[in-house]
């Protein structure tokens, strides 16, 4: 069937492939075949578009954007930031002096609370200041704590005899 | 490469990046066989297609659906029994009109057409850049040539 094999030849073989024997039969049947001739315009048309439709994606191509590569590496970089953003090299960029800082801190506060005062005892200096301290007997500690047992101690009376008996006795 | 897929250049420029973007994620898997822009082109022919595929809309080129700038330039061409040289305005309308066209095809007919028939690239390139086997590729040109042929039939009859 003639018509059937010009469509085939149109569909099988881009149009502008087709040869010039090919080109001329379908040309001579598409004289006395209207459907043919239609199906071999609508080809024509078809490769036209087409030719159009590249060389237009071509103009695009040329002239393309000239911040494409920095869209491209920022979104490189955006991509890359979620995938290891919550890995401990990350975390610990991020907080490490502070981290670092807050141990310095707590280690040296420790020292200062537990090792230190231990350590004085040993110290000459410092256990020659404990006793004299011990022995005097309204120490700024004893006044101030011990305020209380003082007062219960010592009645007025007593305090005043203590204080005018040399005057008494100068009398 | 993006361009042939999509007309709109913020789409083209998300296919290229997507592509680039992949290309870096699965740098250590090229490992030099082949050359980069054959696997490059790969990369990007599988996105461009993945991003039609995911549009899925393809509307029918119909009659009414022309402007009637289309339908003045397809009553002038097809009248004309010779390829006439085409000016800047007729350009830009057959640009569209073949945007419309290949937009009725699926995304697979779509490439095939475009780099076969419009670019002129061979069975094996295409098969090449796509992973299908040369016999896949002929199926799909041949369908899509007869699509895209009966759909301008159907206009250039309408108008007659």
């Amino acid at each position: 069937m003639p018509e059937r094999h010009i469509t085939e030849t149109l569909d099988n073989t881009p149009f502008t492939a087709l040869t010039e024997s090919e080109l001329s039969t379908i040309r001579e049947h598409a004289g006395s075949c209207i459907e043919c001739a239609n199906a071999f315009a609508a080809a024509q048309l078809s490769s036209v578009l087409l030719k159009e439709r590249i060389s237009e994606a071509a103009e695009s191509a040329a002239n393309a954007n000239p911040f494409f590569q920095t869209r491209v590496l920022a979104a490189w970089r955006g991509q890359q930031g979620p995938a290891s953003g919550w890995s401990f090299r990350r975390l610990w960029n991020a907080t490490g002096a502070i981290v670092a800082s807050m141990a310095a801190t707590t280690a040296a506060l420790a020292v200062l609370t537990f090792v230190v005062p231990a350590t004085d005892t040993n110290n000459p200096q410092t256990a020659a200041n404990q006793q004299a301290a011990a022995l005097v007997p309204y120490s700024a500690e004893t006044v101030v704590l011990e305020q209380d047992q003082d007062d219960n101690q010592l009645t007025n009376d007593q305090v005043i005899s203590a204080i005018y008996a040399d005057d008494n006795e100068g009398r | 490469m993006a361009h042939r897929f999509f007309r709109d250049r913020g789409q083209a420029e998300e296919a290229a990046q997507e592509t680039f973007l992949k290309a870096f994620a699965q740098l250590k898997s090229f490992a030099g066989r082949g050359s980069m822009e054959g696997w490059l082109t790969r990369i990007a022919t599988n996105t461009c297609l993945n991003m039609l595929r995911s549009a899925s809309r393809r509307p029918e080129l119909v009659t009414s659906g022309l402007t009637e700038d289309e339908t003045d330039w397809l009553e002038k061409v097809s009248d004309s029994s010779r390829a006439q040289p085409l000016d800047a305005e007729q350009k830009m309308i057959a640009a569209d009109l073949a945007e419309r066209l290949l937009a009725t095809l699926s995304p697979e007919d779509r490439l095939a057409l475009t780099m076969i028939d419009g670019e002129g690239a061979s069975v094996n390139e295409v098969a090449e850049v796509t992973g299908w086997s040369e016999s896949k590729v002929k199926v799909r040109a041949f369908r899509a040539r007869r699509k895209a042929r009966e759909a301008l039939e159907k206009l250039i009859g309408k108008k007659h």
